[in-house]
């Protein structure tokens, strides 16, 4: 391994040098180069593709911890692991970035000049994402996290002109700090239990739990509801969701799909890497709060998306919900990770396609966007009315869509760690699902004569659109692929 | 060759093909949709060809597994249940779809969901993976509900939408019971899961989680029947739905719910299907007196008939869960002329409203004077629905009548009553709509049917005289399959299946040799 050394942090390292490369071009050759889009997409898809050689070497019976205080022989606190988890996660990341890129390239060609500094901030964003999923150390999984987190308040509030957008990143940087330093709380108090910060490694958490049993648990388990809260804030997952519509709907339609996407990927790979790497001894005192908490998020979700006039705000609602069936499939341990995995790559794709739909549709930079503005989508655009309901029927659950294979996966998972009341509220809130999402597809093929005009579709939205639609049907028709590859996608 | 999948694969392909059609040449669409939905008719022939008589098990079945870890599989097979539902399903559809020539607005769409909802059907009635069952049991919902809700009439949003609600909800429970039937099933076997039908039957379930497990089942099934009293969307489904989707409603997919029944509940669970038998049973013959009864009354003719298969299929479920012989043969015989006759008085029904843009009985009179074919074939398919003798439908009620009489004297007799009220509404709205004085000026104005009507309605009425005048090939094919399920049950429990000569009740044999010779098998 002496050769790849850099191998583990290269995901990151790629996404910073790009954002650099952008920065410093802006600086050096002036904005009006409208060069950043390319760049960007670029490295993505060479994070991506370093993310393959992860995987790769991985297979090869490479990876391990890395970069610890002392040698590599004897790993005291490792900063970075190279597992199939952070491997999965950097294929995932860098393609949901560059989808997420594709779907906001209307966006970044209209802020002109200050598009490079949009730009940087995805590449930046990303790249903290991933540390999240890599990283075994909670100091650097924070860091990870606030990185990606102060990244996406800017974003949110991008259009400062625009109250609604300035109001949405001020409501996510709010709560979002206070989420942050419960996070940070959490992790010292588990800090005082353990003596560790580090999940793997010599006196790590997960070692001090082979060797010992607390006889007074209190100060670990408050630690690890404080970093469940913040995290479970990060998922907007019920009842910490609050944020999550009010953000989406004011934050400019172009960013919202890394937003919603990317947060979600990363969030359920700190909770993955924390609570089932790290803590999966105590399994028994956070399964039932997973439970209660999936159970809540699908509820909460379902139901208030029932009511939703606003399609950013419904998607916001649709996406607790899909928190919570996510959710239910760490109930299962080590054996949901796969179940996490497809669910939660197959949603990114849905909500970075449903988000883009949006931002043809009402604008890239519009704060808001009524459900009514898709009445009729069909008759102006008809390739996008049936795009969107393909999108709606996969998130919903229907059967040959990838929506639904993530849920049997999420479902068989919780069943099998014996949670069968779990799965028994999950299908019936699927069902309430239906409802709101058989509507919005109702409301595409509405008769109505609308005289507005045909909608324009730029190509590169159209790629993004079109990716999120292919993964939607060609995972829900044979998923066996992905599912072979989620498999090996487990923590150290 | 693994016809099976083909079978599924054709009405897709079709879809595929109509779907790249050029947007310009729309006129394309109707010709090319109607050549390729007779496709899935040629393999449905085959396989009718093909089948072997006298064999009750599954045949050309097809076993390729996706997932050892979930147990999940192409596993698909045909019995002499399933043969006639596909079958049926094969020969409604080209028939619908060459009905939907006055369909114009987004004919390709309408053509493309068409052929995908009989790709989910053929799936449902052969699949015997029961997560591959479900999905196709869930997806027929997708284009049913696209059908109802783009060309349907003035109410289609709100019938749509409880159309998705009510079934949606059904196989929510559905869904539960197949996860965890299929862990209890990988549990047995030693891996996660198994959704394997085949696997299921090796396993025997405790008692108590059979009679879960049932209830779950039946609850999606008894919805899509649909059995009293989880009725209430079919009438606004129906009356919104365009005719061709009236006509694959109450034709093919109602069968998916006493398919389902027949195939899983009764197979899979004899123990609970023996104590809830009698339950089922009544609310079978509840649907069939009140769906009767609730028909008399419509003033909208689409509605009248779309209740008189509430009342038809009660019969069915009366037939399956007698648990005898005639009464499952019956059932599944049931099924098929059902969708015949139904099918017909939906087409009738379809061709006039396109003439007149009403379904109101009050404003019809006197039709018969200006249209004497149509007022011919319409009482021939109302005689059909009546079960009158010499028909289809009198061949399957009269079977499930002796097959429910062997086992709930009671309820076959109540059963007998709700006969003659299907001849009141039938009879009583022919007699409002066809005769008597023409008071609507419309009426008079009225063209009979043109050479195409009749040409698809006539399969309908001489399958309809076929079938009720020489139902043997049916009937030999259907008898091993049921025999196999009512073995399973006898064995399984201590149900014994009542006879000619017994009193029905299970008790000591008591009229000498014939019982203890009929009888014998059934004590394990």
């Amino acid at each position: 391994m002496e050769n790849a050394a850099f191998l583990p942090v290269a995901f990151e390292v790629v996404l910073l040098a790009g954002a650099m490369i952008v920065l410093l071009v802006a600086v050096v050759a002036g904005r009006s180069v409208k060069v950043w889009g390319p760049i960007a997409g670029v490295t993505f898809l060479v994070s991506a593709g370093v993310g393959v050689v992860q995987w790769i070497d991985v297979a090869d019976g490479g990876g391990g911890l890395f970069f610890s205080a002392q040698n590599l022989e004897i790993i005291k606190s490792p900063m970075v692991v190279l597992d199939g988890y952070s491997a999965f996660a950097a294929v995932l990341l860098g393609l949901v970035g560059f989808t997420s890129l594709l779907g906001s390239w209307d966006l970044i060609r209209r802020l002109g000049k200050r598009s490079a500094e949009f730009v940087a901030l995805m590449l930046l964003a990303v790249a903290g994402l991933h540390m999240m999923a890599a990283s075994p150390n909670l100091i650097v999984i924070f860091i990870g996290l606030e990185t990606a987190s102060i990244s996406f308040y800017i974003l949110a509030g991008f259009l400062r002109d625009r109250p609604r957008s300035e109001e949405s990143a001020l409501k996510y940087f709010l709560l979002g700090s206070l989420a942050s330093a419960l996070f940070l709380y959490g992790i010292a108090l588990t800090f005082g239990a353990t003596g560790s910060l580090s999940i793997y490694g010599v006196n790590s958490i997960r070692d001090f739990f082979s060797s010992t049993i607390l006889t007074e648990p209190g100060i670990l388990l408050v630690g690890m509801a404080l970093m469940l809260v913040g995290l479970f804030f990060k998922i907007s997952a019920a009842p910490f969701h609050q944020w999550a519509p009010d953000v989406y709907q004011g934050a400019p339609s172009g960013t919202v799909g890394l937003l919603a996407a990317g947060v979600k990927v990363a969030g359920f790979a700190a909770l993955g890497r924390i609570f089932i790497g790290g803590l999966i001894s105590q399994i028994d005192t956070w399964a039932p709060i997973f439970a209660v908490i999936a159970v809540l998020s699908m509820i909460i979700g379902t139901t208030l998306a029932l009511v939703q006039t606003d399609l950013k705000r419904l998607l916001a609602y649709s996406g607790v919900a899909h928190t919570g069936y996510i959710l239910a499939a760490l109930l299962g341990g080590l054996d949901g990770i796969p179940a996490m995995w497809f669910y939660v790559a197959t949603y990114a794709f849905m909500v970075i396609g449903g988000f883009t739909i949006v931002s043809v549709v009402s604008g890239p930079g519009s704060t808001s966007s009524p459900i009514e503005s898709v009445r009729g989508l069909a008759r102006r655009s008809p390739e996008l009315g049936w795009l969107l309901a393909i999108l709606m029927f996969g998130m919903s659950g229907m059967p040959f869509f990838a929506g639904f294979v993530g849920k049997i996966l999420a479902f068989v998972s919780a069943d099998s760690a014996g949670y069968l009341w779990v799965v028994i509220i999950g299908t019936l809130t699927t069902v309430i699902g239906f409802a709101f999402y058989f509507k919005v597809v109702a409301i595409i093929f509405a008769k109505e004569e609308s005289d507005e005009e045909p909608i324009n579709v730029s190509l590169q939205s159209r790629l993004a659109i079109y990716a999120a639609v292919v993964v939607t049907v060609v995972l829900g028709i044979y998923p066996w692929g992905l599912l072979d590859i989620v498999r090996d996608a487990l923590p150290l | 060759m693994p016809i099976l999948a083909i079978l599924i694969a054709l009405p897709l392909v079709s879809a595929l093909i109509i779907a790249l059609l050029p947007n310009r040449r729309s006129e394309l669409v109707y010709p090319v949709a109607v050549g390729l939905s007779m496709m899935p008719l040629v393999a449905a022939g085959y396989i009718l060809w093909n089948f072997v008589t006298g064999d009750g098990g599954f045949q050309f079945t097809e076993n390729i597994v996706f997932s050892e870890t979930i147990g999940f599989g192409w596993r698909m097979g045909i019995d002499g249940i399933s043969l006639f539902m596909v079958a049926l399903t094969t020969i409604l559809f080209p028939i619908s779809i060459i009905a939907s020539r006055s369909v114009t607005n987004k004919i390709k769409p309408y053509m493309v969901l068409m052929l995908i909802l009989e790709a989910g059907v053929l799936g449902v009635f052969l699949a015997l993976d029961l997560l591959l069952f479900f999905a196709f049991f869930e997806i027929v919902l997708v284009p049913m509900f696209m059908l109802i809700a783009l060309w349907g009439s003035d109410n289609r949003a709100y019938a749509s939408m409880k159309f998705v609600l009510f079934t949606a909800t059904g196989s929510a429970f559905l869904l539960v019971s197949i996860i965890v039937i299929g862990l209890i099933t990988g549990d047995a076997l030693g891996t996660l899961a198994s959704f394997s039908f085949e696997d299921m039957l090796g396993v025997d379930f405790v008692r108590s989680t059979q009679m879960w497990l049932f209830a779950g089942f039946a609850i999606a099934f008894a919805i899509k029947v649909p059995l009293f009293p989880f009725h209430t969307w079919l009438p606004d489904a129906h009356t919104e739905a365009p005719t061709a989707g009236s006509v694959i409603l109450a034709g093919v997919l109602l069968k998916m719910g006493t398919y389902g029944l027949l195939r899983f509940n009764l197979t899979l669970f004899p123990d609970a299907t023996v104590s809830f038998a009698f339950w089922m049973a009544l609310l079978g013959v509840v649907g069939i007196v009140y769906g009767a009864a609730v028909a008399i009354v419509q003033p909208d003719i689409k509605r009248l008939v779309a209740y008189s298969s509430v009342s038809h299929m009660g019969f069915i479920v009366l037939g399956i869960f007698a648990l005898t012989t005639q009464g499952l043969q019956g059932s599944v015989f049931q099924m098929i002329a059902h969708g015949l006759s139904t099918g017909a008085l939906f087409l009738l029904i379809g061709m006039i409203y396109v003439r007149m843009h009403t379904r109101k009985i009050a404003e019809f009179g006197g039709v018969a004077k200006v249209m004497p074919i149509y007022a011919g074939i319409f009482l021939f398919a109302a005689f059909a629905s009546a079960g009158l003798p010499g028909l289809a439908g009198f061949i399957g009620e009269f079977t499930i009548f002796m097959g429910a009489y062997l086992s709930f004297p009671v309820l076959a007799i109540i059963a007998g009553s709700g006969v003659i009220l299907v001849a009141i509404y039938l009879l009583w709205a022919y007699e409002r709509v066809f005769t008597g004085p023409i008071t609507n000026p419309k009426v008079q104005a009225l063209r009979d049917l043109n050479f195409r009507e009749i040409a698809i309605l006539i399969p309908l009425v001489l399958l309809i005289v076929g079938l009720g005048v020489y139902p043997k090939p049916v009937m030999e094919r259907i008898q091993p399959s049921v025999d196999l399920i009512l073995d399973r049950i006898t064995e399984q429990t201590d149900y014994q299946v009542p006879e000619f000569g017994s009193t029905g009740e299970v008790v000591e044999p008591h009229y000498g040799e014939l019982e203890v010779e009929s009888h014998e098998g059934g004590e394990g």
